[in-house]
């Protein structure tokens, strides 16, 4: 019997089996005027590490709030781990917790992340909040903050940390939850060069141990290390293309047209006289 | 036509170079900073003063080494002993015991002393001082300042002597409240809020409150900075200059509104939904118990004392 299209609970035919999230025809539009979404449709499989890429305002970040079930398409479906995701499903208190346990999402701001009054307090609340015991959340709290080289700041307040720090204390509270799912927006954003490094680091192990990561980023220069497929948006909040990082940075018309690169013409004064020609910077820092 | 592919020119004026400024100095005049610019700077000088006291009840002192849950409550039995009190000489002693305990917790009393004495007892002088005059309250005028209808008018024994016992019992009571919480790291102020029975919901909107509070003093100071950096001539206080005010109250409240937002969505994402569940306190050890116990006998003493100095 074929599949009823109106029956937005079943998985969509052409949903790949065990895939992680499948989202079909997603749009989003902020205050009804401001789309942010455009008919977004995806795959995310297990263990993937998926780079949603694209210029500031595509709808990166939209679509990873939709992932997290914070904010609901106006239309199109989106099921994770085969079950459909609404707003009135995530009231249903066994569901909001199975689909909270299982994703995790550290958002690009640490400011908003980071509300207790201590560092041992904010790794706390997720897991505290998902039901486990006093014991059990203080042992795991301990060894995220021994994971994350953080017991030294354990009783200080947020206010009192550093953008790197606040950073890693944002991941560490959502990490002491193990969620089989992480969502990042924008992890290397505002942090300094040994910061982004143990980052990218951290994110290929947490790959390596089966985590599912999806990202957002407009950040090149790690890309192959932290990201094993890419989800390229163009700014009309479309993806326009799926493919593996190297296929990706090898495309220059397309970083072109996703607003990812950007050409121009300059000079070489330094090392070849001036001469002047046009290229394409996929890293920062080209022209020192 | 322009074309649409190339990118836009650079208006002439820009490439201008710009005025210098004349280093005799005719051009403006000097100006005294502005009450808001005080104000602003006095909440960014709070803020590293919260960081700082951080840092003292980080010392091994007596008061830090306490449960807070035993902090709150005898604090708040000294604050009712000073309350009652109706002796100046109760409440000088009792302001002794309060510098007493400071110094015994290694806090700076110089720094103590400034932090109550500069600011509330100030404002509260400011309230009280009317009722000193004799035209305010009858009384027995010993300075005499100006004469109504025959009669010497000015401040009164009465006056001041009421005048007097409210400040003190201000500033005793401030220096316990700022003892407290410089003592106590915040975190543990609130696990002791939290001991102490008061819904953990609550203590969570506490804490959001004061953390937030840090956050949008910076995004003012930013604010305040970036059109400083961009004013050339005196402030003026015209009808534009309130529109810009009014333009920046509404843009940090779009801010807040839109923080608020972020932080909702963070604490659902974390499985947040309308009930917090929190770490347990620490449990009491020996000395809490002392200390628990002394501060139950310095507040009868405080009490008692006033009893005995009679009316």
């Amino acid at each position: 019997m074929a599949a009823d299209p109106n029956d937005h609970d079943t998985l969509p035919a052409d949903a790949p089996r065990g895939a992680v999230f499948v989202c079909r025809n997603l749009q989003y539009a902020y205050l009804d005027r401001f789309p942010a979404l455009d008919g977004v449709s995806l795959d995310i499989m297990p263990g993937e590490m998926v780079a949603l890429l694209g210029a500031n305002g595509c709808g990166k970040s939209t679509l990873l709030k939709v992932l997290d079930g914070l904010i609901h398409p106006t239309s199109g479906t989106f099921h994770a781990f085969g079950e459909l995701v609404t707003e009135e499903h995530l009231e249903d208190e066994q569901f909001n917790m199975g689909f909270r346990s299982r994703v995790g999402f550290v958002f690009q701001h640490s400011d908003a992340q980071v509300f207790s009054a201590t560092v041992r307090d904010e790794v706390a609340f997720g897991c505290l909040q998902l039901g486990l015991g006093p014991a059990e959340a203080s042992q795991r709290v301990d060894d995220m903050l021994a994971f994350m080289e953080l017991e030294s700041l354990a009783d200080r307040a947020p206010f009192q940390l550093s953008g790197g720090q606040k950073k890693k204390v944002a991941i560490a509270s959502v990490l002491v939850m193990n969620p089989e799912v992480l969502l990042f927006d924008e992890p290397t954003a505002a942090l300094d060069p040994r910061t982004q490094s143990w980052l990218a680091d951290l994110l290929s192990e947490l790959n390596a141990a089966g985590k599912t990561i999806v990202h957002a980023t407009h950040d090149l220069h790690v890309l192959e290390q932290i990201a094993t497929r890419c989800l390229v948006f163009s700014e009309d909040h479309q993806i326009i293309r799926a493919a593996t990082p190297e296929e990706i940075l090898a495309d220059h018309d397309l970083l072109l047209a996703a607003n990812l690169v950007h050409q121009h013409p300059h000079t070489h004064t330094k090392t070849t006289g001036t001469i002047t020609h046009s290229h394409v910077h996929p890293t920062t820092g080209h022209h020192e | 036509m322009r074309d649409a592919t190339a990118p836009p020119e650079t208006p002439a004026w820009l490439l201008r170079q710009p005025v210098a400024l004349c280093p005799c100095g005719c051009i403006g005049k000097r100006q005294k900073a502005s009450y808001l610019e005080r104000t602003l700077t006095g909440g960014s000088d709070l803020m590293h003063q919260v960081m700082f006291s951080e840092d003292v009840a980080r010392l091994p002192g007596v008061l830090q080494r306490l449960d807070p849950r035993v902090k709150l409550v005898g604090t708040m039995l000294l604050l009712v002993a000073v309350g009652l009190a109706h002796h100046i000489t109760t409440l000088l002693a009792a302001y002794a015991l309060v510098l007493g305990l400071a110094w015994w917790s290694r806090v700076a009393l110089a720094f103590f002393i400034r932090r109550v004495w500069l600011f509330i007892p100030i404002f509260t002088a400011i309230v009280v001082l009317p009722a000193a005059f004799s035209v305010v309250n009858d009384g027995d005028v010993i300075v005499h300042l100006w004469t109504w209808n025959g009669e010497p008018e000015g401040l009164t024994s009465q006056g001041l002597f009421s005048a007097a016992l409210i400040i003190m019992r201000v500033a005793v009571s401030v220096s316990l409240a700022v003892l407290l919480t410089i003592t106590t790291p915040w975190g543990r102020l609130l696990n002791g809020l939290r001991g102490l029975g008061v819904p953990r919901l609550i203590v969570l909107t506490i804490n959001m409150s004061y953390r937030y509070i840090f956050l949008l003093l910076e995004a003012v100071g930013d604010m305040y900075e970036s059109r400083k950096s961009r004013q050339v001539r005196a402030v003026k206080h015209d009808a534009a200059a309130r529109a810009t005010v009014g333009a920046s109250i509404g843009t940090l409240v779009g801010k807040c509104g839109h923080l608020a937002e972020e932080v909702h969505q963070a604490m659902v994402a974390r499985g947040y939904r309308g009930e917090v569940h929190a770490l347990d306190a620490t449990k009491m050890a020996a000395i809490d118990r002392a200390a628990a116990l002394t501060s139950v006998v310095l507040a009868a003493a405080i009490l008692s004392g006033d009893r005995l100095l009679g009316g």
